[in-house]
């Protein structure tokens, strides 16, 4: 395992150098200047001002530089929070984006086995149209209309919840809920499929005929059994979630790092597009290891060792 | 599993219900501390609060309440007394004295002449890499520093004791004391700048205020931050407002809930909000001091040089429909290239002043003869025209607009580009364009900063319109009539009459903003150009 997970991390550190090296000659592409005033600068004064950032030189060296830096954990400084350091501004406002991530997987997800295996077990009753219901128009209705609805039901006509803006768990309900009906919709519909397939399976009828009970035979036998397609759709659920955030982000006016990512490609701000790529790219390689992990965990036939492969 | 989260769902909802109940309380046992408390909404976050550095609207608007130069915007982009209490202009122009009153920074610190010599040093060395050193032009030597040329303590600034400042001009330059008034010529000092080193005027705390207000939060990063009542400010008796906060929203359906809900005391339309609260109350337009034209490209093609054709394409448009029907979000129709409510002489407005009728009043018949002339004056029997925009929505259905009613003129076939800012602004630069949608928004109340782009070798000039008479216009104002108001005045005027008469542009819309704003709101003072608001004067009424 220890050697697999070495393995994993080697790969995981070339995925990133990989990712930064190509983003960084990409965004070199990109036209225009990082400069917020540029559409009033004239040439010589966009030229004065790319000698004090460096921007003057060739485009390998200021790689090499970006490179050096970011060993060292220097990322740059940002140009549309001027003299604010990269690593600051996103320190400071990953944490709501984290948050509003987490909740919206850890709730979609574990709400969405429930309503899947409840479906599964109610086959063909109205409980189980109801769940597929539900999760068809989960996976249906993007995450933006849905924040809309939410807000301006919970939040303005009735109150419940806080409009926008940050502060405190309350303000988190109406975003997570927005984020994870995704996650809700798709991992209720997988558990639902799986699990239909595998309660009429020859073992479980056997465990029921050896006189197991009936909660026994679905969370030990049935569910557990069920859950493996569903770790392979959380990668692509963790992606969908970070991309949703952006936009659900700004309709709650939550200060996190959605809308810096959309932002500072916009305006060239190259630190900030760099320091964002690598923080996504890096959450996405380590949801990717956990799921491989999982897999082990929850199916003992694709327990990796070293040996493997 | 099913109890625990069951189990957890209703601790979730009590500790809702705890929490909503405790907001519930403390907003209505609050209202009285509150009443001198201001909720302005923002469409984007404070990015800087260091005057020598900041180039957004935010910031302009921050630093102009935390902070004051020699000189303070008030209403109509009038100046008035801010640090100096008063100045004298030598008889060339040249020389402007300001006498400073004795004033604090909120640490307790006095203001002195030093702190201006300081932050204008600082604004124009290359190192600073200021984005707006450009507005120190008129300044002495300043053009010379920002290339290296010169030494910083070059700069025409001197100060002569504690409390006199000296400020000697390349040339005699009317507009000047608006420009004194701007944030990138506010004081700075030197021993805080020291302190603080990198991190200065990055949070509300490594910084220090001689303005009205002072920051009281902002993390640099923050997309809420709030300023309090500057109790060192030296005219702090008139200041009512005790507290304001800002809330960026960047969703304007979000804010209006917020508005609506209470939270907020003014937000911004936009969209298709404008139409529908046209008729409340709270609504108020503000006129911006931006400009939207079009540039056709005079280099080589023998149409857009032909001045039939280009007034053919001008009366075409009709801007009143369009400003009314299409963009209605507060913009207005135009009368010429500079802003109206930007300047006026004597009362009169300079877009009044400098009115020509028949280079943008809507005549599709007297349109139609002229492009057929100017088609058969160049050998065509039809013509096809790309008109190239941003990729805004206001950019879109500015193309859209212009196509529609430009192909009416028959024997023209009109193509749309839309591209992103930037990439039209390359192409815009390098003369790739027959047609572009521009705009330009003034740093200062003076029509020279809209004018001066159209001379013949100014870079923004990208049509390459050339005029000897509107040339010699503008260099008069700028030289020999800059220190008599009533001439240079006319030779403003002129020019821009010369522009319209020759259809150098063809001038589309001002733009506007809208807003709704609580009616108990009062003595917010509004002005287009730089820092746009000013809460100084600012209460809440009963």
């Amino acid at each position: 395992m220890a050697k697999y997970l070495a393995k994993r991390i080697f790969y995981l550190i070339l995925t990133l150098f990989i990712v930064i090296t190509v983003t960084f000659f990409l965004m070199k592409l990109l036209p225009g200047t990082p400069l917020t005033n540029q559409a009033k600068l004239s040439k010589s004064q966009i030229a004065l001002i790319y000698q004090q950032y460096g921007l003057d030189k060739p485009v390998w060296q200021q790689y090499l530089l970006y490179l050096a830096g970011a060993v060292k954990g220097n990322f740059g400084t940002s140009f549309q929070f001027s003299d604010q350091p990269v690593s600051y501004l996103l320190s400071s406002r990953i944490g709501p984006s984290l948050q509003i991530g987490l909740q919206a997987m850890i709730v979609g997800v574990i709400v969405g086995i429930i309503i899947g295996a409840f479906g599964a077990m109610k086959q063909n009753t109205w409980v189980d149209t109801t769940t597929t219901v539900v999760s068809i128009l989960g996976i249906s209705i993007p995450s933006f209309v849905l924040a809309v609805l939410l807000q301006y039901y919970l939040g303005l006509k009735l109150g419940w919840f806080p409009i926008a803006e940050w502060g405190g768990f309350i303000y988190t309900v109406l975003p997570t809920l927005a984020l994870g009906a995704t996650p809700l919709a798709e991992s209720a519909r997988f558990v639902r499929t799986e699990m239909v397939d595998v309660l009429s399976s020859d073992y479980i009828e056997l465990a029921k005929a050896k006189g197991l009970s009936r909660m026994g035979v679905i969370y030990h036998h049935a569910l557990r059994n069920s859950l493996i397609p569903l770790i392979t759709i959380v990668g692509p659920l963790a992606v969908n979630i970070m991309t949703g955030s952006m936009v659900v982000e700004n309709i709650f006016s939550i200060p996190g790092i959605g809308e810096q990512f959309v932002k500072s490609v916009l305006t060239n701000d190259y630190p900030t597009i760099m320091g964002l790529t690598i923080i996504y790219s890096f959450m996405l390689c380590v949801v990717l290891l956990i799921t491989d992990i999982l897999y082990g965990i929850v199916d003992p036939r694709i327990r990796l060792t070293g040996k493997a492969n | 599993m099913k109890i625990n989260s069951a189990v957890k769902l209703g601790t979730v909802a009590t500790f809702a219900a705890v929490l909503l109940a405790a907001c519930g309380s403390s907003s209505s046992s609050s209202s009285e501390a509150s009443k001198q408390t201001l909720n302005w909404m923002e469409s984007s976050a404070l990015p800087s609060m260091d005057s020598a550095t900041a180039t957004d609207v935010v910031s302009g608007e921050t630093l102009n309440n935390t902070n004051e130069g020699l000189l303070r915007f008030g209403k109509n982009s009038k100046v008035h007394p801010g640090v100096a209490k008063s100045y004298t202009v030598s008889k060339d122009g040249k020389t402007y004295t300001f006498n400073l009153r004795k004033s604090n920074w909120s640490n307790g610190t006095k203001v002195t002449a030093k702190d201006f010599v300081y932050a204008w040093q600082r604004t124009v060395n290359p190192k600073t890499a200021s984005q707006y050193a450009y507005m120190y032009a008129p300044v002495k030597n300043a053009n010379a520093i920002m290339t290296s040329k010169k030494p910083v303590s070059s700069l025409g600034i001197k100060a002569e004791g504690n409390y006199k400042v000296v400020v000697t001009l390349t040339q005699a330059t009317s507009y000047f004391p608006s420009l004194v008034a701007s944030p990138m010529f506010f004081p700075q000092s030197k021993a805080v700048v020291d302190k603080y080193g990198k991190k200065f005027a990055t949070n509300a705390k490594d910084n220090v205020y001689n303005g009205p207000f002072k920051l009281t939060y902002w993390t640099g990063t923050s997309d809420n931050w709030s300023m309090s009542k500057n109790t060192e400010y030296w005219n702090a008796k008139n200041v009512k407002l005790k507290k304001i906060n800002f809330k960026t929203m960047k969703d304007p359906q979000t804010s209006l809930s917020q508005y609506q809900s209470g939270k907020l005391d003014a937000t911004y339309l936009s969209g298709q909000q404008p139409k529908n609260y046209k008729n409340s109350k709270q609504y108020v337009e503000r006129k911006g001091a931006s400009t939207f034209y079009i540039e056709l490209n005079q280099r080589k093609d023998s149409m857009m040089k032909n001045k039939k054709a280009r007034q053919a394409l001008s009366l075409a448009i009709n801007r009143k429909q369009f400003v009314n029907k299409v963009l209605a979000d507060g913009s207005t129709q135009t009368k010429g290239l500079v802003s109206t409510g930007l300047m006026s002489y004597k009362g009169k407005d300079f877009n009044t002043a400098s009115y020509v009728p028949e280079a943008t009043n809507h005549d599709l018949a007297k349109a139609k003869t002229l492009w057929k002339q100017a088609l058969k004056e160049t050998g065509r029997s039809s013509y096809n025209l790309t008109l190239m925009a941003d990729d805004t929505p206001a950019g879109k259905n500015t193309l859209e607009f212009v196509q529609s009613q430009w192909s009416k003129l028959g024997n023209i076939k009109v193509t749309n580009q839309s591209l992103p800012f930037k990439t039209r602004l390359a192409r815009s630069e390098n003369g790739q364009f027959q047609a572009v949608v521009s705009g330009w928004g003034a740093d200062y109340p003076d029509a020279i900063s809209f004018l001066e782009m159209f001379t013949k070798t100014n870079s923004y000039n990208r049509g390459k319109w050339n005029n000897a008479e509107y040339n010699k216009d503008i260099a008069a104002a700028d030289g020999k009539d800059a220190n008599n108001q009533a001439a240079r005045w006319n030779d403003l005027v002129d020019a821009q009459k010369t522009l319209m008469k020759d259809q150098g542009i063809i001038p589309l819309y001002q733009q506007g903003k809208s807003q709704l704003v609580k009616s108990n709101v009062k003595g917010v003072i509004y002005f287009p150009t730089g820092a746009n608001w000013d809460f100084s004067k600012a209460y809440i009424s009963k």
